[in-house]
């Protein structure tokens, strides 16, 4: 199948997930095109009227020579001047992108276009878009700091054949913050999930200690107050769904038990923190300068220069959705601990104790949170894009938890066959897997 | 006046305020006093191990000795207390209600927070949120409107603020730090703006506002949910709920998961507001950037104007970023039993410090917008000149005459913000002695 866009309505975490993850395909609609088309028009009006008016990279140089004046007569070379091919420095090292998260970046990069808010000609939009037809560059994850995101940019549209761009064509390919919408789409995507499993395997947990259910209690929902906590309760019930009530264990109940739900539901917020960061960021316009259409104290449209390349959303999400990973991952290890304390013959399979812990300590160094760069290039490009280390922060925490719920699984699984138990019925499939072997490969 | 509180939808933010920072009294009203009375025979059931029950006893009394805050939280602290009692579900008597109400006709101790992070403390919890945010709105609307002024000093053309961009953006916190600026800049001059665009500092600092408004609206919500939350560690459950014999439950509602995420956030949001803010003060400082004055002197006076206090904010900034390390859930454990404590203190004590280095950057930008406008002879949009008034009222332009104590001067600027941020109103602490 092929994704059709015409409008920004269409940029949405469903369509991202079929092009970035499915590998479909994407067109650009008739709609789309013909709404470029007529905004190209009336820019090219807008410029023509004045050459001499300042339009940030079309009639002026760019980046810390934004004071340049380039020439009327010389604006259609700049224009294409302008090339992420061959010589243009950027960022290496640190591996690369996984390639779903750049077929990402490229998909996200059109929302610019569709609404003619870029100033482009469709034809700059269906090369995007074609790039999607095969395979893409590879983007490093080290050097990737800069105002803006033109340095990712620079990898992830490498290919983009640009030696005929007219005026005002080069900045919609290397402005805006099509990245950030991309990193927080693929972690949204991932991030439930991981949320789904965890809670899974904590449930087990629950079964395994034969924890109380009363902190899971419906009722405990509307009391506390919070949607998100709610969430969390509604679906360890689910798990815990047939649980039987006898023979729990009431004296002395550790809190890494009784606040679960608790900790559980700062993942829900932060997962859903994470969603809508991407939804928003997918459909938004982010280009400098933007260019907005003819209205009637602005008959000829006007371009305005701003900071739609610096998407403030992301990375605070980002940062939330680490520290709650890293909580959890405190949470789980407890509560392996816990089981060992309860079962001697959990302590021979669930690996050794400062490993554990290690991955406690891993998990809140990874969610130590990802600021604005202190460091400056130039006094004109003078704040920086951290989302890069925001989205590999996130990615590390979420690997310490993902090892820290196995290995709660394979302990949890060992304590209930130790003890005779079955886990409530929604459990059954995941105690099955962790007894049989398969749950230890999976953590 | 008298907060009369009758069930948890009476603890509100605006309530928190009117006990914890004007010091009204709370009574319990006749539905709250029924509902105690009936459940007085039930008060503190114990759980099985009674662990739950010591809890909150220890909480309340913590809650009532006022041991580690200062006197508004421990106020507030009392008052988001008794959300969880006057339902009947907490095994708390009317007669310890009334104690506690009673407790709030009078002076607490001000004590200054301590290290201890600890169970059993989700109304302090709600009552630390409840504190932040209260000041991180006016702290924000203050921030928001210095940053005005520093883009009327630098002349920063006024297309990054556009209408149109509320739209594009699609993002309603930052449409509401969009809409916050354009209110500041009514009317603001084209004449004497940069035909080119400003640094970046300039462009993005709608969205960097807009991340502060989401991190005071998680506070904001985080407090109005935890202030009228059920907390306690052991509840009974009457009616619907509990069935004809009621139910006791034990359900870790002493910890409080969503307040320290919360400030956590409100304090990274602090600390990028004060490096873009520092971002601008360097900007206006350097005349390649500004084209303004070198370091904004005037003939006669120090050459080096305001540059030093570009430094200084760099300092402000550094102590803002390391402030902003979020409070997690510890890793070590002392105990088997109390093995997940709640870090909302240290959560607290971050977001206070990050703030405290916020105003310390937004005053050193709010003297050297005003020492711009100062060296050029001009005015900023008619919306922003009580601002500017103000500043020249604590901070006048260094114009070479006289012998001043500047360091004096911007310390009076930082604590006037600060303040600002418990009352909503900027107030010469000098000039109301006097």
């Amino acid at each position: 199948m092929t994704v059709v866009v015409n409008s920004r309505d269409d940029f949405t975490l469903e369509n991202y997930r079929r092009v970035s993850w499915g590998g479909e395909p994407v067109a650009i609609g008739a709609q789309a095109r013909r709404v470029m088309a007529k905004q190209r028009a009336d820019f090219m009006r807008l410029l023509e009227s004045d050459r001499t008016q300042f339009i940030y990279g079309v009639t002026s140089s760019f980046g810390p020579r934004a004071r340049v004046t380039i020439p009327p007569e010389e604006q259609r070379a700049h224009a294409r001047e302008f090339s992420f091919r061959g010589n243009w420095a950027r960022g290496f090292g640190g591996g690369h992108l996984d390639e779903r998260v750049v077929r990402g970046i490229v998909f996200a990069r059109l929302a610019n276009f569709v609404a003619g808010n870029s100033k482009a000609r469709p034809v700059v939009a269906e090369r995007v878009a074609a790039l999607l037809g095969g395979p893409v560059p590879p983007v490093p994850l080290d050097g990737q700091v800069g105002a803006g995101e033109v340095l990712p940019l620079a990898h992830a549209l490498a290919g983009l054949r640009n030696d005929d761009l007219e005026e005002g064509e080069a900045n919609p390919i290397a402005n805006g913050s099509p990245v950030s919408a991309a990193l927080a789409a693929d972690t949204a995507l991932l991030a439930g999930d991981r949320l789904g499993h965890a809670g899974q395997v904590l449930a087990l947990s629950v079964e395994a200690w034969q924890a109380p259910l009363d902190p899971y209690d419906e009722a405990v929902d509307e009391l506390g107050g919070d949607d998100d906590e709610a969430s969390a309760r509604a679906a360890l019930r689910g798990y815990l769904s047939g649980a039987s009530p006898d023979g729990r264990r009431a004296d002395r109940v550790p809190l890494c038990y009784l606040i679960l739900a608790s900790v559980l539901g700062q993942a829900h917020r932060a997962v859903a923190g994470v969603a809508e960061a991407a939804r928003v960021s997918l459909r938004s316009v982010t280009d400098n300068p933007v260019y907005l259409p003819p209205d009637a104290r602005h008959p000829l449209g006007r371009v305005a220069s701003n900071g739609g390349f610096h998407n403030a959303m992301a990375y605070p999400a980002l940062n939330a959705l680490a520290a709650a990973w890293a909580n959890l991952t405190v949470l789980a290890v407890q509560q392996v601990t816990e089981l060992r304390a309860l079962r001697p013959e959990v302590r021979a399979v669930a690996g050794p104790e400062p490993a554990l812990g290690g991955l406690a300590d891993e998990a809140r160094a990874a969610a130590l949170p990802t600021l604005l760069p202190a460091a400056v290039n130039d006094p004109q490009d003078d704040v920086s894009m951290p989302v890069f280390s925001a989205y590999r922060r996130e990615a590390e925490a979420a690997r310490c938890l993902d090892r820290a719920v196995g290995a709660l699984a394979v302990a949890a699984g060992q304590a209930l066959s130790a003890a005779g138990h079955r886990p409530a019925p929604p459990l059954a499939g995941l105690f099955e897997s962790v007894a049989t072997g398969r749950g230890r490969g999976q953590a | 006046m008298t907060v009369v509180v009758n069930t948890r939808d009476d603890f509100t933010l605006a309530n928190f305020r009117r006990v914890s920072y004007n010091g009204e009294p709370v009574r319990l009203g006749d539905h709250a006093r029924r509902v105690l009375a009936a459940s007085d025979h039930r008060a503190a059931p114990e759980s099985p191990s009674g662990d739950g029950a010591r809890r909150d006893g220890q909480a309340a009394d913590d809650a009532i000795a006022g041991r580690h805050l200062d006197e508004r939280v421990v106020r507030g602290t009392v008052f988001a207390c008794l959300a969880g009692w006057v339902t009947g579900e907490t095994p708390v008597s009317l007669a310890t209600a009334e104690r506690a109400t009673g407790l709030l006709d009078g002076p607490l101790p001000p004590v200054l927070p301590g290290g201890q992070a600890g169970v059993g403390e989700a109304a302090c919890a709600a009552a630390l949120a409840a504190d932040t945010a209260l000041q991180a709105r006016h702290r924000l609307e203050h921030a928001e409107a210095v940053c005005a002024l520093s883009i009327e000093a630098f002349g920063a053309p006024l297309g990054a603020y556009d209408q149109a961009l509320d739209e594009l953006w699609g993002d309603r916190h930052e449409t509401a730090a969009l809409e916050a600026l354009r209110r500041h800049l009514d009317g603001a001059g084209s004449g004497d703006r940069r035909f080119h665009q400003p640094p970046v500092s300039y462009r993005i600092i709608p969205r960097v506002l807009g991340q502060a408004e989401r991190a005071v609206a998680g506070v904001e919500k985080a407090a109005a949910v935890s202030l009228r939350s059920v907390t306690g560690d052991v509840l009974y459950l009457g009616g619907t709920a509990g069935g004809p014999a009621g139910r006791v439950l034990r359900t870790g509602g002493f910890y409080n998961g969503l307040a320290y995420p919360a400030l956590n956030a409100l304090s990274a949001g602090w600390a990028d507001l004060a490096l873009v803010a520092e971002r601008q003060v360097t900007a206006l400082n350097t005349a390649e950037t500004s084209g303004l004055p070198v370091n904004l002197g005037v003939p006669g006076a120090a050459r080096s104007g305001t540059y030093a206090y570009g430094w200084a904010a760099s300092g402000y900034v550094e102590e803002a970023r390391a402030a902003a390390t979020p409070a997690l859930l510890p890793a070590a454990v002392s105990d088997p039993h109390a093995d997940a404590l709640s870090p909302t203190l240290s959560a607290y004590r971050g977001q206070r410090r990050a703030a405290e280095c916020l105003d310390g950057v937004l005053a050193i930008l709010m003297i050297v917008s005003s020492q711009a406008l100062f060296v050029t002879g001009r005015s900023p949009a008619e919306p922003l000149r009580p601002w500017l008034s103000f500043t020249r009222s604590v901070f006048p332009p260094i114009d070479g005459t006289g012998e001043r104590d500047l360091s004096a001067d911007g310390g009076r600027l930082q604590q006037a913000l600060g303040a600002a941020a418990l009352t909503g109103r900027l107030v010469d602490a000098r000039a109301a002695r006097a």
